[in-house]
């Protein structure tokens, strides 16, 4: 016989497991089954045609478009860690300094992540455009020759990292200045009486008790920045010529244009796997790190 | 670095502002030239060489925007969906986090680790049969649609749960012996006291769910249902003409200028919030 507070215990924790239930964990086993199938979503499920691995084959070793998309998202998160990281950690080296006017500074820098990716992409479409915008404006201005920024299929995918970079910098700049601050002042006037510098002082104390931080500011731009969507769909969808078409957007267009429902759900476990695994290696490293 | 041993730390210090200037100014440029372009006159945005203010600002632009966008309606719906959602979020969130945090029942562990599980599935993976369960209960392009499905994260209970665990358990004890129901003692003891972690996940979710584009972007089908996003990207079917670069500007203006103010209104918290969820990791 169950008691009073572990009746309650289930009340209060039934409603959320029945949601994620139904939108989480079953579709999740759908998406699987799905996956096997042939499926337009136009007829009911139950006629759907079953296929065994065949969407998964012709993925991995017939479509040169997903290949093309998976190593378009590995270079778009490659940039976003390495260049994000190491901005938003220089940022949040400068403003943990002795700083007049922090707040102001901070506000700037964290600005755009607050704003929507779709309009920030709206606006950097017209930044970039090759005859009227304001970055070739600029370098006309200069007297430097002009880009085509995202025109062009070899310029698409970096100016589609920087406006990623511009977009996020600010969150991860505030996690970071989280971990700065929790390093204790007491470390750093010890360094400072055995006479460590500045660069000492930062690669001696700084990097390494903000280990835990950096990896874990690693791990979430890896992930975020696989599933990216909103920004290659507005600013380029995904052109010119699939130079910036990424995993999740050719999932919604072979989903939602062309009705590939198995091809699609293939596709996302096959993202997911590769998810999944980073995700594990990373917090593997994080725990072992700490 | 104490200023009388560095010769160079004057120079050092102008450096440092330096950068930072720079660096705050291509952070707003953006922003700036946004607002500046969504003045100007067709010509004047496509002016070479570059125009940088308007010679005689114009709201025309924004005028014209309310032709092309049922603006009132996207404004209300952003506003309805994301704060409906951010209140269910809250709610899920801290039911099952005071749930699992102060309550010991058969099978709680073995739950808790199926929270956790959920947190690892990303929206993506799920897209489609949410979709298509959505669809068969009817609520393809209905408030109901663009709510529901995203009214419990696991990561809100993962939150709540870990900040719960710290309430102390006397407390909760001594409103029992005073009689008051286990409900009560969640809505006037468990809740308040985490005032705290709910703001925190509150403001995180009202932005997510504000920005939120690939979901409405499959669920919703009319333009009466239209979010801000939405909206906007329906302006990008003009991206080819040029003419329409300051109405795609005076667009982008409307969705992003109240989101920073508010912004700037209530930054301590969004700064708190993500110290605090950004660290536990």
């Amino acid at each position: 016989m169950l008691g009073r507070k572990a009746v309650a215990g289930y009340l209060f924790i039934a409603p959320s497991i029945a949601f994620l239930l139904v939108f989480a964990l079953i579709p999740f086993l759908f998406t699987i089954y799905v996956s096997l199938h042939d499926w337009n979503m136009l007829v009911p499920l139950s006629r759907a045609r079953f296929l065994g691995f065949e969407n998964y084959r012709y993925l991995l070793f017939e479509d040169p478009l997903f290949w093309q998309t998976f190593r378009n998202s590995v270079v778009f998160a490659l940039g976003n860690v390495v260049l994000t990281m190491a901005l938003s950690l220089a940022v949040a080296l400068l403003l943990n300094s002795r700083l007049r006017l922090r707040a102001l500074w901070r506000s700037a820098f964290f600005m755009p992540y607050v704003t929507s990716s779709v309009a920030i992409a709206i606006v950097w479409s017209n930044l970039y455009h090759p005859t009227y915008g304001l970055f070739n404006g600029v370098l006309q201005f200069l007297g430097l020759p002009t880009l085509d920024f995202t025109n062009s299929p070899s310029q698409a995918m970096p100016s589609l990292i920087a406006t990623s970079i511009w977009h996020e910098l600010g969150y991860y700049m505030i996690i970071f200045l989280a971990g700065l601050q929790s390093i204790p002042g007491e470390v750093y006037d010890a360094a400072k009486v055995d006479g460590a510098g500045g660069w000492q002082q930062f690669w001696r104390i700084t990097l390494p008790l903000l280990r835990p931080t950096i990896l874990f500011v690693a791990v979430i731009i890896t992930l975020s920045s696989l599933q990216v969507f909103d920004l290659p769909f507005i600013l380029t969808n995904g052109g010119p010529v699939n130079s910036t078409n990424t995993l999740v957007l050719y999932m919604y267009q072979t989903a939602f244009q062309f009705l590939r429902m198995g091809r699609a759900t293939a596709m996302a476990i096959l993202l997911f796997v590769v998810v999944f695994a980073m995700t594990l290696i990373q917090l593997r490293l994080l725990r072992e790190r700490e | 670095m104490s200023a009388q041993l560095r010769p160079s730390s004057a120079f050092l210090n102008a450096l440092k502002y330096l950068v930072l200037s720079v660096g705050a100014f291509l952070m707003l440029l953006p922003f700036i030239w946004m607002i500046l372009a969504s003045l100007m006159t067709s010509a004047e945005v496509m002016a070479r060489p570059l125009v940088w203010f308007p010679h005689s600002p114009q709201l025309e632009n924004y005028i014209r925007l309310r032709e092309v966008l049922p603006l009132g309606r996207m404004y209300f719906n952003s506003l309805f969906v994301a704060l409906t959602t951010t209140l269910g979020i809250l709610l899920t969130s801290s039911l099952s986090g005071y749930g699992f945090a102060k309550f010991q029942f058969p099978g709680r562990d073995l739950l808790f680790v199926l929270v956790l599980a959920t947190i690892m599935i990303p929206f993506f993976v799920v897209l489609i049969p949410v979709f298509y369960i959505v669809k068969e209960l009817g609520w393809v392009n209905s408030y109901w649609g663009l709510i529901v499905p995203n009214i419990v994260t696991a990561f809100g209970i993962f939150l709540m749960r870990q900040y719960m665990l710290s309430l102390p358990e006397e407390l909760l004890d001594a409103a029992r012996i005073d009689g008051a129901s286990e409900f009560r003692i969640y809505w006037q003891i468990a809740v308040p006291l985490s005032a705290p972690a709910l703001s925190a996940l509150g403001i995180l979710a009202f932005v997510y769910q504000w920005n939120n584009f690939l979901w409405p972007l499959v669920v919703v089908r009319s333009s009466d249902m239209w979010t801000i996003p939405l909206g906007l990207n329906s302006l990008k079917v003009y991206a080819s003409s040029p003419q329409v670069i300051n109405l795609q500007m005076a667009g982008s203006a409307l969705a992003i200028v109240p989101v920073v103010l508010v912004f700037l209104a209530l930054q301590r918290y969004f700064v708190q919030g993500i110290a605090m969820t950004g660290m536990k990791g």
